[in-house]
C-alpha cells in the first residue's frame, strides 16, 4: 500500500487524479458538416380547394435526414407538391450522415431541446428510439394508414400498442447480376434463367463456382475482418429467424442461425468473395468496373438507385434483378434489409405542420411514386403499387420490368426479429462473431455463441 | 506568572493557521473573483457530472424517463463485461506496441535537436511537432486511405520493391500496429517537446565532461543523459499510459474499434453503452472502475520510476 505522509504528498495525488480525470474527460469528437438548404419558397399559386374546415397548418419545418433521401424528396418536386396544397408551411432540409443523426437525435431527445420537427430513422435505429421516449404518439393519425402499408414496417415503429413512426420506404431484398458476366461464363443471362439458378444457396454456390472458372469473377463481396453482418441479416431475415424470439429471449447462437452463418461460410470456403470491405472505394470498384466485376449481389431495392447515380453509373444496361436465394428448395425467397422512415420528436413546436409533411409524402400515392420513379426507395404504400409505373421497363437494368419483382418480393417478407431496440449493440457483437467465423478463429458455432453470451450479460 | 504567559503567547499560535486560510482568501477576494470563469465552468462540467455519475452508476437510465436505483448491480454487471475487458487488454497491447518506441524516439530526437550542430533546430521542432495539432479526423481518414489494402499508397509503394500486400487494417495483430504508428505519428512532437524541455535543464558540461573522460556518445547518453531526464520521462510515460487507454478519436475514425474490436479502447466500450446503447447507469459504473485502475496503474509508475536511487 502507498502511505500518504505530508500534505505535499496528499496535492500530488489530487494533482495527480485531476489530470487522470481530464484524461478520462470526453476526446474530440469528428465534427458533423451541417448542410441547410431552404428548399421551398412559400408558392404563391392558389392552393387546391379542402374539403375541412379546420385551418391549415402552416410554420417552418426542420427535416433531418442524409443526402440520398433528402434528394429523393427534393429532386422529383415532393416538397413542391406539398407546398401547392400547404403553402404556408417552410420546409428546410438539414443534411446529415445516419450515423450522425443516430448520435445527435438521442442528444437531442434527452436534452428536450434541439431536436428537429421532423427526422428521417432506418428502420433498424428506429426501435431503439421509441424504445427511448420522446417522440409524438401518432397512433390517432396513422390509424386510417395502417392497413395500406407493408404490415411488418409497423414493429418496429411500435411500443405498447402505439405507433410512433411514418413509414417511407421497404428494402424487399433481390439478388442483382451482371449480365456481361453471365454470358461471358456462357450461362443464360436473362432473369428468370438467373432466378433458377440462384434458386438456393447451393445453386448459387455452384453457378458461381461455374463464373468463377470461365470468367475469374468473384460471386460476391462480403469481407472477412470488417464484416457489417448485412449479409447475415438478410440470410436470416428470409427464414423468419432473428436475434431474439417472440417472448424476447437471446437466439443469437441457435443451432438455425449457426446454420445459416456456416452456409455464408461455404462461399469464403469456396474462394467466391471479394474482401472488400463495404461502403469503400474497392468495394465500389467491384461493381462499377468493366473487367472482372463481381457476378451479383444479394441486396435491398434501395441498392439501384445507388449503382445507378454514384457506385456504378458507367454499367447501365448491364445489370439484371433476380430472386435472392432461398435457404433451401421452395423456402422463401424475400427478406427486408433497411428502409426507413420519419419520426416526429415529442418537443417539436409545430406538430401539425410535421405530420402533414409525414402524411403528404410517405402516404400520398402520388409522393411515393414520383419519389420511387425517381431513386428506387420502394414504397411501403401498398396502394401505390396500382400504377403504370410498375411495369414500365428499366434501361439501367436492360430493359427489365424490375419494379413489379419488388412489389412481388415485399409481399412475401416474413416477420422477423432483427431490428429491435438493442439492434446497434447486437449487430456488433454479431458482426464481431462472423469477422472471427470469417478469419477462421473461431467455429460457426463457437463464434455465436461468444456473441450471445455477450448480448444476455449486457442487458 | 510566567507559566501562563507562555500558554497566552501559543494560544494564538495554534489558531492561527486557520484563520489565515480564511483572511487570506477574503484578502485575495478580488483576484479570486476575476480568476471565477474557470471554478465556475469547472463546477458545472466537470466537478458536477463527475459527481453525478457516481449517482448514476447506482442507478438504470436511458437519459430519458425515471432513473432508477439498483443498487450494485452495474458493478456486478460489468466482471463479466467480455467487451470492457477485451478494451483494457487491448489497452495494454497498444501500450506496449507504440510507447517505449515513441518515447525512445522522442528522447533521441530531443538529443539530436538539442545538441548545437543541428542548423535548423526551430524549423526541425516545428516539423516534428505539426502533426500534434492536425486535426485527428482528417489525419485518421488519410491514413485509412494510404493504409487500404488493396488502392492505398503504402501497398502501392511496397509493391514497387516487391513486397506484399500488406493487410494493414484487416488482421488484428495489423490494425493495432497501424493504430500505434498512426499515435506515434500524431504524438511524437508533443513528447518531444516535453524531452526538450527537461534536457534544457541539464548543463551540457556534464555530458562535455563525461566525453572528455572518455565516454562515447551513446555511453554519455545512456549513463549521463538519461539518468538525469529520469523524471522528465516518467511524467512523459506517466501521460502516454493515460493516453493509450482513453484513446478515442484515433481508433474511431482509423478502424472504428474493429477489426474484431481488437481496437476498442476503454474509453469507446464506455462511450458505446452510454451514447450508442443509452446505458449510462452502466457507463458511469465503468468510468469509475477505469478510473481506478488507471490511477493504480499511475500509481504504480510514479512508484516504481520515482525512486531516487534504483
Amino acid at each position: 500500500m502507498f502511505r500518504i505522509h505530508t500534505l505535499r504528498q496528499l496535492t500530488s495525488v489530487l494533482i495527480l487524479s485531476v489530470i487522470v480525470l481530464a484524461a478520462c474527460g470526453p476526446a474530440a469528437t469528428p465534427q458533423v458538416i451541417v448542410q441547410t438548404q431552404v428548399v421551398s419558397q412559400v408558392v404563391t399559386a392558389t392552393p387546391e380547394p379542402e374539403a375541412t374546415t379546420a385551418p391549415k397548418p402552416s410554420g417552418k419545418i426542420t427535416v433531418w435526414c442524409w443526402k440520398a433521401a433528402q434528394d429523393t424528396i427534393v429532386n422529383p418536386g415532393v416538397v413542391a407538391d406539398f407546398n401547392a396544397e400547404y403553402p404556408d408551411i417552410q420546409v428546410e432540409f438539414v443534411t446529415y450522415n445516419p450515423g450522425d443523426i443516430y448520435q445527435k437525435l438521442p442528444l437531442a431527445l434527452t436534452a428536450g431541446t434541439g431536436a428537429p420537427d421532423v427526422s428521417c430513422v432506418e428502420d433498424s435505429h428506429l426501435a431503439q428510439f421509441v424504445d427511448l421516449g420522446g417522440l409524438t404518439d401518432l397512433s390517432d393519425r396513422v390509424q386510417p394508414y395502417v392497413d395500406q402499408m407493408n404490415s411488418y414496417k409497423w414493429i418496429a415503429g411500435q411500443k405498447d400498442g402505439k405507433y410512433y413512426s411514418v413509414p417511407w420506404d421497404s428494402g424487399p431484398v433481390v439478388t442483382y447480376y451482371r449480365r456481361d458476366v453471365f454470358k461471358a461464363a456462357e450461362l443464360p443471362d436473362d432473369p428468370d434463367s438467373v432466378s433458377a439458378a440462384v434458386a438456393t444457396w447451393d445453386k448459387y454456390l455452384e453457378t458461381c463456382q461455374t463464373i468463377k472458372e470461365k470468367t475469374g469473377s468473384n460471386c460476391f463481396p462480403n469481407n472477412k475482418a470488417n464484416n457489417d453482418g448485412r449479409l447475415y441479416e438478410m440470410a436470416l431475415w428470409q427464414q423468419g429467424l432473428g436475434y431474439y424470439a417472440d417472448n424476447g429471449d437471446i437466439t443469437v447462437d441457435s443451432p438455425e442461425n449457426v446454420a445459416t452463418l456456416q452456409k455464408l461460410g461455404e462461399f469464403w470456403e469456396a474462394d467466391l468473395v471479394s474482401d472488400q470491405q463495404s461502403w469503400t472505394d474497392g468495394w465500389y470498384a467491384d461493381f462499377s468496373t468493366l473487367e472482372k466485376p463481381v457476378a451479383s449481389f444479394v441486396e435491398a431495392a434501395w441498392m439501384g438507385v445507388f449503382y445507378k447515380t454514384w457506385i456504378a453509373p458507367g454499367t447501365a444496361g448491364k445489370w439484371g434483378v433476380a430472386l435472392m436465394p432461398a435457404m433451401k428448395d421452395g423456402q422463401v425467397r424475400a427478406a427486408n434489409d433497411g428502409g426507413s422512415g420519419f419520426v416526429i420528436p415529442d418537443q417539436s413546436q409545430n406538430k401539425e405542420a410535421a405530420w402533414a409533411f409525414g402524411e403528404f409524402v410517405s402516404m400520398r400515392k402520388n409522393s411515393q411514386n414520383k419519389m420511387f420513379a425517381y431513386g428506387d426507395f420502394f414504397p411501403a404504400l401498398e396502394t401505390a403499387y396500382d400504377d403504370p409505373l410498375y411495369i414500365e421497363p428499366d434501361s439501367f437494368f436492360g430493359g427489365q420490368v424490375t419494379r413489379k419483382v419488388y412489389v412481388d418480393v415485399v409481399k412475401e417478407i416474413p416477420t422477423a426479429h432483427i431490428y429491435g431496440p438493442r439492434y446497434a449493440d447486437m449487430n456488433k457483437f454479431v458482426s464481431t462473431a462472423i469477422q472471427k467465423f470469417a478469419t477462421g478463429e473461431m467455429s460457426a458455432e463457437d463464434a455465436l455463441k461468444e456473441a450471445a453470451d455477450g448480448i444476455r450479460s449486457n442487458q | 506568572m510566567t507559566g501562563t504567559t507562555t500558554i497566552a503567547q501559543s494560544l494564538p499560535v495554534t489558531e492561527k493557521p486557520r484563520r489565515t486560510l480564511w483572511r487570506e482568501i477574503v484578502k485575495s477576494r478580488w483576484p479570486y473573483f476575476f480568476i471565477s470563469p474557470f471554478y465556475i465552468l469547472f463546477a458545472i462540467f466537470s466537478l458536477y457530472p463527475v459527481l453525478f455519475s457516481i449517482y448514476l452508476s447506482f442507478t438504470e437510465w436511458k437519459g430519458l424517463g425515471p432513473i432508477k436505483f439498483v443498487g450494485l448491480k452495474n458493478y456486478s454487471l460489468l466482471f463479466k463485461d467480455s467487451v470492457f475487458w477485451d478494451s483494457m487488454v487491448n489497452g495494454v497491447m497498444l501500450f506496449f506496441i507504440y510507447v517505449p518506441l515513441q518515447t525512445l524516439l522522442a528522447l533521441v530526437l530531443a538529443v539530436v535537436l538539442n545538441s548545437k550542430r543541428v542548423r535548423g533546430f526551430q524549423l526541425f521542432r516545428t516539423l516534428i511537432f505539426i502533426p500534434n495539432i492536425t486535426n485527428m479526423v482528417a489525419a485518421g481518414i488519410t491514413f485509412r486511405l494510404l493504409m487500404n489494402q488493396e488502392n492505398g499508397l503504402f501497398n502501392i509503394l511496397l509493391g514497387m520493391v516487391g513486397i506484399p500486400p500488406v493487410p494493414w487494417l484487416e488482421n488484428v495483430w495489423a490494425a493495432r500496429i497501424s493504430l500505434g504508428l498512426l499515435i506515434i505519428w500524431a504524438w511524437l512532437g508533443w513528447n518531444m517537446v516535453i524531452m526538450l524541455a527537461g534536457l534544457q535543464t541539464i548543463p551540457g558540461e556534464l555530458t562535455e565532461a563525461a566525453l572528455i573522460d572518455g565516454a562515447s556518445h551513446s555511453q554519455a547518453f545512456f549513463f549521463v543523459t538519461v539518468p538525469l531526464m529520469r523524471q522528465v520521462i516518467l511524467f512523459a510515460l506517466v501521460l502516454s499510459t493515460m493516453g493509450t487507454f482513453s484513446l478515442f478519436t484515433e481508433p474511431l475514425v482509423l478502424t472504428n474499434g474493429g477489426p474484431m474490436r481488437a481496437t476498442t479502447t476503454p474509453i469507446m466500450a464506455i462511450f458505446g453503452q452510454a451514447f450508442s446503447n443509452f446505458r449510462f447507469g452502466y457507463a458511469s459504473a465503468l468510468s469509475y472502475v477505469y478510473f481506478a485502475i488507471i490511477f493504480v496503474l499511475t500509481l504504480i509508475q510514479v512508484r516504481l520510476g520515482g525512486r531516487r536511487e534504483a
